[in-house]
């Protein structure tokens, strides 16, 4: 008998980033990057995992923009040819570093690691989706879903608008999977008084929030964050573990620091000779990253003071660190459960693109602390969110409170000097919205096959608006002008296809061009809003 | 607006100056309207102590309230406490306070003296006797909570002194402490990173210019650069081998034993170290059909004598 739980929970999210009148364009590396270094790479532990028999449990959400991304034939075949590309890079250095340790190692082990991708990625028939319904048939992984666009959901204007936007997600979740959502992962886990009122009603049975969601909710939570609650309408809330955050996190005493890991910011897109790296740079030929790395984290040290990474010393360290989380939980674990009365739960909340992206080990991290947990020690097991309501269906009920998982717990990133200007015109799209539909609707059950296309691409626009990621970007100050430009983009597209409605002058160019360009959610449901 | 205009490509976040497709409606963003002619205000929650006011007056009501009030006027805005209030009429709040504000703002941050209420607001003017006229009502807040709950569940009852050993093992320290998002993480390591690195200048801009770059290998010529600083004199040299040819398009292409990509016209370029010794390097194109191969091999040596 275990003494509890622990609860994984990766939220994979990319913003919907296409750009087919561009033949090459810098924000979509986003996307390709994070299939090299994220999602590939865990995917492959996993099945290796389920072919070792290891017993896990993972929760990943995978978000409705990235879903779409994954189908789109365009990106896909944009990413094998950057893919390619970078094997014939890895390719090459492995050519040029002969002899050379460690660097050799290094550049052997890329040439590996893409070509996994590679194989992979061709084994799925580029649709990384595949990969994902197969993972969910085992009942080991569950795939939950997240609200449409990733939109900020308690800085909406009503409960009109976010409704639209959860009934969407599980719409295009169905689509998707073949099946409903059981969970989701409220955008930036932002969640407001009401929203699991909307949650209930589209079948949806839980949700996570960060850890004072429930801490500070009413009336006082009995087991803190180590049990889930109901909201007064009914849905499960499992709320953050802090300790495990922090444990992967923190400047100080996070693991991604380790000096033994990979440096992110040492990259050969830099380093190396230009006429040599130039074909792998995109067409502006501006030294940017590439992918390829060979030095380590080594220490405070400025750039030019960093040491050669050395795999092997990497894994190690991977595994070890492996070792030390999962002696924490085991403590942690044994001590809530003999001030319980019942087997506690400790769920770690974390991004997908942590692991592989920025903590390079990160995958290996997850995959040794499966197996760890698996065959070294017995006092607690991975668990999914539906498995633990299963065994403990009963639970306290109370209010949790409106928080975030961002800067400061509530909503401030999302609204200060720097974004918001952006609320005066969603909302003004938002109210629209509404009002096309409800003048228009009857004209398409009529038969008006056009308004209905045009109702259905006023959605696609407002919901691109609506993604969080441009508020956030502006706040973090990196790539502002990008989105900058999404923003006022999809407002202004949203707007002047309202009134070329309303004035029923609509433009059919144009209309066919947003429908091509911004092509999220082929299947897209107006009535939504009704 | 709405002219099927050729217009030029936004630059922002761009790379390609070509385009592959015509295309028509890449407007250029235009920056979005200043008003919607509505009167209206909305309020927005912050965080437990900070909500966010925008509003927007139209002209036609701007004139209504200038002729009936004269032309300076004072502009507030009312803050009214309506925590469960059912029917809020603007006579019926639990208490309220007022805000001078410049109209033309658009928008306020209003912190709030309570923690845990339900706000509402009135943007309006005062009269000559000072009586507050309501020009228009926001929508109702309830504010994110802030702190625990005094308010115990019988059924789920814990004591006082567990309940703080609880909020402890729950990490309530920590709240608010800071976030753990990756961008943040990632902007903070980088600031550091720059803070401490013997040349700041270094990829801080995104475009260095190559000729920095002078070493071909891993270690980067700022590494060496600085080394080199230090001597009086010096002298650094090194060497790479650069393997080039084309064949058909369509061949297999190898060197030594590995299969090596064409470009779509042929070509290949093979570009590595070359250390002391001798090195054999053989390249082999065979047929797209199996039937015929050319194999071409170099034999280089690589020997290195330093004198004083």
């Amino acid at each position: 008998m275990v003494e509890g739980y622990w609860c994984l929970v990766l939220h994979n999210h990319l913003p919907f980033v296409k750009h087919p009148e561009y033949e090459d364009f810098l924000e979509e590396d986003w996307f390709y990057e994070a299939i090299t270094e994220t999602y590939i790479p865990i995917i492959s532990i996993l099945e290796g995992l389920l072919n070792d028999n290891v017993d896990f449990r993972i929760t990943m959400s995978l978000t409705p923009p990235l879903c779409n991304m994954m189908e789109d034939k365009l990106l896909q075949d944009r990413y094998y040819k950057k893919l390619s590309k970078l094997i014939e890079l890895a390719e090459k250095e492995v050519w040029r570093l002969q002899g050379q340790e460690p660097f050799f190692s290094t550049a052997k082990m890329y040439e590996y690691k893409f070509k996994n991708v590679m194989q992979v990625y061709e084994r799925y028939n580029r649709n990384l989706l595949n990969a994902y319904k197969n993972l969910l048939n085992t009942a080991k992984v569950e795939i939950i879903t997240c609200n449409a666009t990733h939109g900020f959901l308690p800085l909406m204007s009503s409960d009109r608008i976010r409704k639209a936007q959860i009934k969407t997600a599980v719409k295009d979740y169905e689509i998707k999977f073949g099946r409903k959502p059981k969970g989701i992962w409220l955008a930036e886990c932002a969640y407001s008084y009401g929203i699991d009122k909307i949650l209930k009603e589209c079948g949806l049975q839980y949700f996570f929030v960060e850890a004072h969601g429930i801490l500070y909710g009413e009336p006082r939570p009995k087991y803190g964050v180590f049990a889930p609650v109901y909201t007064p309408n009914g849905v499960a809330v499992f709320a953050r573990d802090i300790e495990t955050a922090h444990q992967v996190w923190s400047a100080d005493v996070g693991y991604p620091g380790d000096p033994d890991y990979r440096e992110f910011y040492r990259d050969v897109g830099y380093d190396l000779e230009y006429e040599y790296i130039k074909p792998y740079l995109h067409i502006d030929g501006i030294r940017r990253n590439i992918g390829i790395k060979y030095y380590r984290v080594t220490g405070r040290v400025g750039l030019d003071k960093k040491e050669p990474y050395v795999p092997q010393w990497a894994l190690n360290k991977a595994a070890q660190h492996a070792g030390n989380f999962m002696f924490n939980r085991e403590h942690q674990i044994r001590y809530l459960k003999n001030i319980f009365d019942r087997e506690p739960i400790v769920v770690s909340m974390y991004d997908a693109e942590l692991f592989g992206h920025w903590w390079f080990e990160g995958p290996d991290f997850i995959n040794f602390l499966f197996r760890k947990i698996h065959y070294d020690q017995n006092i607690f097991k991975a668990i999914l969110p539906t498995e633990y309501l299963d065994k403990y269906p009963k639970n306290q009920i109370l209010q949790p409170t409106s928080s975030s998982w961002g800067d400061k717990g509530y909503f401030e990133v999302w609204l200060n000097g720097c974004n918001d200007w952006i609320y005066k015109h969603l909302h003004k799209c938002e109210e629209l919205m509404c009002q096309a539909v409800d003048v228009y609707h009857q004209d398409v059950l009529s038969g008006d096959e056009f308004k209905k296309r045009v109702l259905n691409q006023l959605t696609r626009e407002l919901f691109l608006a609506q993604s969080s990621d441009w508020a956030f970007i502006m706040t973090t100050q990196t790539m502002v002008e990008y989105a900058h430009r999404r923003t006022k983009e999809h407002i202004s597209n949203f707007l002047r296809l309202f009134y070329q409605l309303k004035e029923n002058r609509v433009d059919t160019n144009f209309l066919s061009w947003l429908e091509f360009k911004n092509s999220i959610f082929k299947d897209i449901d107006y009535t939504v809003f009704i | 607006m709405d002219n099927k205009e050729l217009t030029t490509i936004p630059a922002s976040g761009t790379v390609s100056s070509k385009v592959e497709r015509k295309v028509e409606f890449i407007q250029q963003i235009t920056d979005l309207p200043q008003s919607y002619a509505d009167t209206k205000i909305f309020l927005l929650p912050r965080d437990p102590w900070w909500c966010f006011a925008y509003w927007e007056v139209e002209e036609k009501t701007m004139q209504e309230i200038r002729n009936l009030y004269g032309e300076n006027l004072q502009y507030f805005i009312r803050v009214y406490d309506v925590t469960n209030i059912d029917n809020f009429d603007g006579n019926n709040a639990n208490k309220y306070f007022d805000i001078h504000i410049n109209l033309d703002a658009k928008n306020w941050y209003i912190n709030l003296p309570e923690t845990n209420r339900s706000w509402c607001v009135d943007l309006g003017v005062k009269n000559s006797n000072g009586e507050f006229v309501t020009i228009v009502r926001s929508n109702i807040v309830i504010m994110p909570r802030f702190g625990v709950s005094l308010i115990t569940d019988a059924q789920w009852a814990v004591l006082q002194r567990e309940f703080e050993r609880l909020l402890e093992l729950s990490g309530v320290s920590m709240i608010g402490k800071g976030s753990f998002d990756i961008a943040k993480l990632m902007k903070e390591r980088w600031e550091e990173i720059m803070a401490i690195s013997q040349l700041p200048k270094f990829i801080s801009s995104a475009a260095v210019p190559h000729q920095q770059f002078i070493s071909s290998g891993f270690i980067s010529s700022f590494a060496k650069k600085e080394q080199v600083e230090k001597k009086e004199f010096y002298l650094k040299a090194d060497t790479e081998l650069i393997v080039y040819g084309e064949t058909m398009p369509d061949a297999k292409l190898y060197i030594g034993d590995r299969e090596f990509k064409l470009t779509s016209d042929g070509k290949f370029s093979l570009r590595m170290y070359l250390s002391d010794g001798e090195k054999f390097i053989p390249i082999k194109a065979v047929s797209s059909d199996g039937t015929m191969q050319k194999e071409i091999i170099f034999v280089v040596q690589r020997k290195t004598d330093y004198k004083e």
